[in-house]
């Protein structure tokens, strides 16, 4: 097996659905199930009633079930998996709520990751990166996107998708012997068969709502995830990211997909879980809003800080967030933006230890040494065992006369 | 048919890396000189020219110690890859040394750097210290491997001179190779000197 088919399959396992962060548009017309006996609902469309059983070894499916299974073991070994039995429950619960009789079936995971992605594979497995659960606002903007990856499990998209590698992988492996251009070759062919197709992700999408709606949600959500995350895309791939990006090539053009969805979640009243949502991830937040600092992109990240701010502008831990990235981004006018946030965060309630680190090196570089101190001198009171506490305890004996 | 083969395999040996062994005196960009006590091995990769020279003792995915010399304002730790950014899309923002940076921000340049393969990394000690005759920070760290969920501990080094970064890292399996080879790494990185 050449490397670039090896690269290929393990790219293929651990991409499962990279190409799923947007919602696609939703047109008329969801397939008849492979498996299991198509209930009917209110609204006259299928859905799923019977679990899937595991299908023999010597299929092609059952050899991808292996493979995931595989996948599975490692992951659960991985230290990149958040192991947090509270919520582990509540998204499993979450999960259960949207697939009814496939809840045994499916099995929850949070990676670490700071990136906005779900992922379904067809033996079960879903992953929850945590950039995404940093970013929606509400249990029914997670429904959402958690809604449309189990759609993909139900209609056992990722199968269909492996037939369609196999032959792509046959025919990249053979342009692959005339350099240059065998690898640009090889690199649309790959490109090609992760994704999803467009009729996929509609499809994904229709069933989605259905189930996020099926379990009580605003559908209407379901558009809101897709703006805000719109915002972000926006800053590397320019206003018209929905249609020229190659991640956005197999979904629908941004505005069709927002009409649709909105059409499709109508105006019947459903709830969005802030509350509840806000709960379940409170312990974490800081670490991940860090995580997303540590990518380095500041204007993303920018983004995402304001949109958090203009939902409460009392928000001490994205007040904090925002004049860090200022703060490192040290643009013209940045310092003082920097200052303002992280006055404001220190003077809240619950401010985070490392917005006194910020605020003291803020005032440092203002060459504020009295006001620095003081700044420093409250984050080693909250983190005297702090990595940098070295670094922080020379600066205050410098600033000090 | 064996002429076509022998053209298909240089043609694809001239695009792996290359291996040379450092000994005796090294400069690094021609401005940073360090002293090699033990042998380490000089990695190259084709294509893109790095603005850091890539050492090892192991190989690649076991360690590397990274020399960084007089990275000037406004050039970036790290170049990526031609070709990496999609038809259309403006480039992700890599880390780039500014003049005047104070050293938390330098700091944070290395920990951004090792995170953009979406490995997890935290620092665990940040202490002023010495580096290449001037004053600077050493930092610690840990990074959890994105490939390969491998955990590693790496240590760094970094100083400025006339709006000039200087830096070193280094970085090994925490098990059995960190602890191994470190030594190895700071006999080097003590004897960097600036030159000129």
């Amino acid at each position: 097996m050449t490397e670039m088919v090896l690269g290929g399959r393990r790219a293929f396992l651990r991409s499962a659905c990279k190409h799923c962060l947007g919602m696609g548009a939703l047109l008329p017309g969801l397939p008849a199930f492979a498996q299991g006996v198509a209930a009917v609902d209110s609204a006259g469309m299928p859905l799923p009633a019977e679990r899937f059983s595991r299908p023999a070894l010597e299929t092609d499916e059952g050899g991808l079930w292996g493979m995931m299974d595989r996948e599975e073991t490692r992951l659960r070994r991985s230290p990149f998996v958040v192991r947090d039995a509270e919520l582990g429950k509540y998204l499993q619960d979450l999960v259960c709520r949207l697939a009814g009789d496939h809840c045994p079936d499916i099995r929850v995971h949070v990676v670490r990751t700071p990136l906005f992605n779900a992922t379904m594979a067809p033996n079960g497995m879903m992953q929850i990166w945590t950039g995404l659960l940093l970013r929606v606002e509400n249990e029914a903007q997670l429904a959402a996107v958690l809604g449309h990856e189990i759609g993909h499990y139900l209609e056992r998209h990722t199968l269909e998708r492996l037939r369609d590698l196999r032959s792509r992988a046959a025919f990249a492996q053979f342009i692959g012997m005339f350099g240059l251009v065998g690898a640009i070759g090889q690199l649309g062919a790959l490109a090609g068969a992760f994704a999803f197709s467009r009729d996929h992700e509609t499809r994904a999408d229709r069933l989605g709502m259905r189930l996020m709606k099926r379990a009580g949600y605003d559908g209407r959500q379901a558009a809101q995830v897709w703006d805000n995350l719109l915002g972000e895309l926006k800053i590397t791939g320019g206003e018209d990211v929905g249609k020229r990006s190659p991640m956005m090539a197999t979904h629908p053009p941004v505005e069709t997909r927002r009409d649709e969805l909105l059409k499709l979640a109508g105006d019947a009243p459903g709830s969005t879980g802030a509350e509840q949502y806000q709960q379940a991830v409170s312990r974490f937040r800081l670490g991940w809003l860090q995580d997303e600092i540590r990518r380095g992109q500041f204007e993303e990240s920018l983004v995402l800080f304001n949109r958090f701010l203009s939902r409460n502008a009392q928000d001490t831990q994205a007040l904090y967030a925002r004049g860090e990235v200022y703060r490192l981004r040290a643009g013209q006018q940045d310092l003082q933006f920097s200052l303002d946030d992280l006055t404001r965060s220190t003077a809240l309630d619950q401010a985070p230890a490392e917005a006194f680190r910020a605020l003291g090196l803020v005032q440092k570089q203002r060459t504020d040494g009295p006001a620095a101190v003081r700044a420093f001198e409250k984050y080693l009171a909250v983190a005297p065992e702090a990595a940098d506490a070295g670094l922080i305890k020379n600066y205050i004996a410098e600033l000090t006369p | 048919m064996k002429k076509i083969l022998i053209v298909l395999v240089l043609a694809f040996l001239s695009g792996c890396m290359s291996i040379t062994k450092v000994e005796g005196e090294q400069v690094v960009n021609n401005r940073m000189a360090v002293k090699v006590t033990d042998a380490w091995n000089k990695v190259s990769a084709p294509g893109t020219q790095q603005p850091f020279d890539m050492w090892t003792q192991e190989g690649l995915t076991l360690d590397h110690l990274r020399l960084w010399a007089a990275i000037k304002p406004g050039q970036a730790l790290l170049v990526r890859p031609a070709g990496s950014v999609p038809v259309g899309q403006k480039a992700a923002r890599v880390p780039t040394y500014q003049s005047g940076m104070p050293l938390d921000q330098l700091v944070n340049l290395f920990e951004v750097l090792y995170s953009a393969d979406g490995s997890m990394v935290s620092m665990t000690k940040v202490e002023p210290a010495v580096f290449a005759g001037e004053k600077g920070v050493r930092f610690e760290f840990s990074v959890t491997r994105k490939g390969d969920d491998v955990q590693l501990k790496g240590v760094g080094w970094l100083s400025q001179r006339k709006d000039e970064l200087y830096a070193a890292t280094f970085l090994a399996p925490k098990l059995a190779f960190f602890p191994r080879l470190l030594p190895k790494a700071e006999s080097v990185v003590r004897t960097a000197q600036i030159k000129g």
